[in-house]
């Protein structure tokens, strides 16, 4: 406990977090050998440090100190609780994906649109990159809601285990394409200029087929060529293509022309993962399946990657119910739908009787107190 | 079944410490001279010499190679220890191309003892992520970005192969010096020796006045003064090139002020350690890789940055005045970016 006077709300949300954990099971991989982090009403990670030897001596702790924030490390140690840092003996970590959805102007009241967005791209990271690419399997994938804005994938294989951070922020670059050389893969041979073929692996592939794809679209093979207009032509360079033979029919100017279609078509993750949290080893992330101080919500764990399409965060994120709660708007609140249930816009300084899973979420947002 | 001459191309190998183990060895006056002059050679010219191909020069070869080991471990300095190491490995790539073609089963044992494996694909290797990445050279070729990747496996040429064993052997070397022990004292005088080899230049301070900061580097103190919470690797670059730019110690710790967890003690001390350590400015393709690259200066490292060339031309390509006028922008245009 932080040993500072609670404000009411904060005080208020411990007794319900607590009576959640009293009800709910919890499950952590490698428990005895994670590293634990509690937060509070103010830091998301005010104690760390510190391990469990099993779920139920966990889920007392949790019962009875009720953190808002519960992360646990990505890493596995011999001694979790040990410090400093190196004393703890690291043995393997996680490999983690952290998505958030891109800064809009929805600001805290994270939107609909928002949501969808980096549902997407979670999407895109495990089937254009995880499973292809790098090769792991559903199984060795598990994906959670972040409990605010986004999603957290952990990459739970052998292949990852050991790897240090350097290896770790390859793989992150990899995604991002950061340090990805467009003119490399390219070359002129006498007058014929060469490319990546379709059935190859790496930026190299994903543009080739890409690339094949969209000439169907005769908007887009018109950008290329005019001769492209005939579905001819269009065949002609599709096979070439497949063979890594990118110009038999006289591109004008098309280095310049690819390397902008490379651009366009968005092929890389730049800037929709956090790659410090993908290189860092010892991080701290959030325990899948516990409470989100920042919404009142679950960092909801998907059944399998594929439960990620048909998942809706604001209907089954939530955890708390419809007891109705009144509560008074400390700033202006726009349009929501929590649980189906749609309330507001809430002028700021306006009480208003809502149901619990709405009312909290507007308390831990900070945007609403106890009325 | 390894033989003589595989222990004696590869003697880091574990057939050839067994050979070794199975012979006994004495440490005997005329290869512990022998020895230090190996580790001489290695430190001086970067290499190591290939051994004649009889047996008493290949049994003499494997005992040298653990005296030399001894010799470095004596010695106990960082620098020496990685210049010993990427010499070793230089003469594991030298002959990991020969052997390529007259004994190609020996390159295959080779990545057994780093528990690699590469499987033919056509002229090429597939070789498994774990594998490929932590003995991929930090150059833009080996950037997994650029390579091709499919299914947890990563396509390399032969070249690349034996430079990935290479780059195995010397991590290896590097990971195991120095050995913990109780040596003769012929060895550790040998040691001392070797040691008086080494140039003064840890930490070489090469003053660079606050104008010739590298846009990146200025990024990161004005981030610190703006209490943005640097990632370890940024901070460890900065202090690095603080120190080598011969600013003193407590305007180093001025400048940390601002970080969000800062605590005077520690990074006095992570200062202190930085300055004692010698570390080289990381280069700007690892800068990159830390995402704490922000400009194309083309200046190979941070350190070589000097406003009126570099700074110059980067101006010029923006069409600027002068370096000045050129960093406020990349600094105004950052900021826009992060809204």
């Amino acid at each position: 406990m932080s040993g500072l006077v609670q404000t009411p709300e904060e005080t208020f949300l411990r007794k319900k977090f607590s009576a959640h954990y009293g009800a709910s099971p919890i499950f952590v991989l490698g428990l005895d050998r994670r590293e634990f982090g509690f937060g509070g009403w103010e830091k998301k990670i005010e104690f760390r440090h510190i391990a469990f030897r099993n779920e139920s001596e966990l889920r007392a702790r949790l019962v009875a100190e009720a953190p808002l924030y519960i992360s646990h490390s990505v890493a596995y140690y011999e001694f979790p609780d040990a410090r400093p840092m190196p004393r703890k003996n690291w043995l393997g970590s996680d490999l983690i994906f952290d998505l958030d959805a891109e800064a809009h102007a929805c600001g805290k009241f994270t939107c609909q649109e928002c949501l969808e967005g980096v549902k997407a791209d979670a999407i895109k990271l495990i089937e254009e990159f995880l499973l292809p690419d790098f090769g792991f399997s559903k199984s060795e994938l598990a994906v959670n809601f972040s409990g605010s804005r986004g999603y957290h994938v952990h990459v739970v294989s052998d292949a990852v285990y050991s790897l240090d951070r350097e290896a770790r922020r390859e793989i992150a670059d990899y995604v991002s394409g950061t340090g990805l050389s467009f003119e490399r893969l390219f070359w002129n041979e006498g007058k014929k200029f060469f490319g990546p073929k379709t059935g190859q692996g790496g930026f190299g592939g994903k543009f080739a087929r890409a690339f094949v794809s969209r000439l169907s679209d005769d908007a887009f093979a018109l950008s290329i060529a005019r001769k492209l207009k005939k579905p001819e032509e269009k065949e002609k360079l599709k096979s070439a293509i497949a063979m890594g033979n990118w110009d038999n029919i006289g591109i004008v100017n098309r280095e310049k022309k690819l390397s902008e279609k490379f651009d366009e078509m968005k092929l890389t993750m730049a800037g929709r993962i956090d790659a410090n949290v993908t290189a860092d080893t010892s991080k701290l992330i959030r325990m899948p399946d516990t409470l989100h101080g920042g919404s009142g919500f679950a960092a909801k764990r998907l059944s399998s990657p594929d439960a990620i399409s048909a998942f809706e965060p604001m209907r089954s994120a939530p955890v708390f119910g419809g007891a109705p709660l009144k509560v008074k708007a400390t700033e202006a609140v726009p349009a929501l739908n929590i649980r189906d249930f749609s309330f507001g816009p809430i002028p700021s300084g306006e009480t208003r009787e809502l149901p619990e899973a709405c009312a909290i979420y507007l308390i831990c947002k900070k945007a609403a107190v106890l009325a | 079944m390894a033989d003589l001459l595989f222990c004696s191309h590869y003697p880091f190998s574990s057939a050839a410490k067994a050979h070794m183990a199975g012979r006994g060895m004495e440490i005997v006056s005329s290869y512990v001279e022998k020895a230090e002059g190996r580790v001489r050679e290695a430190i001086e010219t970067g290499k190591v010499r290939k051994v004649p191909s009889l047996s008493d020069a290949q049994e003499e070869e494997l005992a040298l190679y653990a005296i030399a080991r001894m010799i470095v471990s004596c010695a106990n300095n960082r620098y020496l220890i990685n210049r010993y190491a990427v010499a070793e490995a230089k003469k594991t790539s030298d002959y990991l191309s020969s052997d390529a073609s007259a004994h190609p089963e020996y390159v295959g044992d080779v990545a057994a003892e780093f528990g690699m494996r590469f499987e033919k694909s056509g002229s090429h290797f597939l070789v498994p992520l774990g594998s490929y990445l932590p003995c991929t050279p930090r150059s833009t070729d080996y950037k997994l970005a650029n390579r091709e990747v499919a299914a947890g496996k990563v396509l390399v040429s032969s070249h690349e192969r034996v430079r990935m064993l290479e780059e195995a052997v010397k991590k290896k070397i590097e990971r195991e010096l120095p050995i913990r022990a109780a040596f003769p004292d012929e060895v550790k005088a040998a040691g001392a020796r070797v040691l008086a080899l080494l140039p003064r230049l840890e930490t070489a301070v090469v003053k660079v006045g606050q104008e010739n900061y590298p846009p990146c580097v200025r990024r990161m103190i004005e981030e610190l003064s703006l209490n943005v919470n640097l990632p370890h690797t940024a901070r460890v670059a900065l202090g690095i090139y603080l120190v080598r730019a011969g600013v003193a110690t407590d305007k180093i710790v001025d400048i940390f002020r601002g970080a969000p967890d800062f605590s005077e003690n520690t990074t006095r001390y992570q200062v202190e350690y930085l300055r004692t350590k010698g570390y080289s400015m990381p280069s700007c393709a690892t800068m990159d890789s830390y995402g704490a690259c922000i400009a194309e200066c083309r200046c190979g490292t941070p350190m070589n940055f000097r406003a009126d060339s570099h700074g110059g031309r980067l101006a010029r390509d923006a069409g600027l005045a002068d370096y000045g006028a050129y960093y406020a922008s990349l600094a105004s245009g950052a900021k826009e970016e992060k809204k």
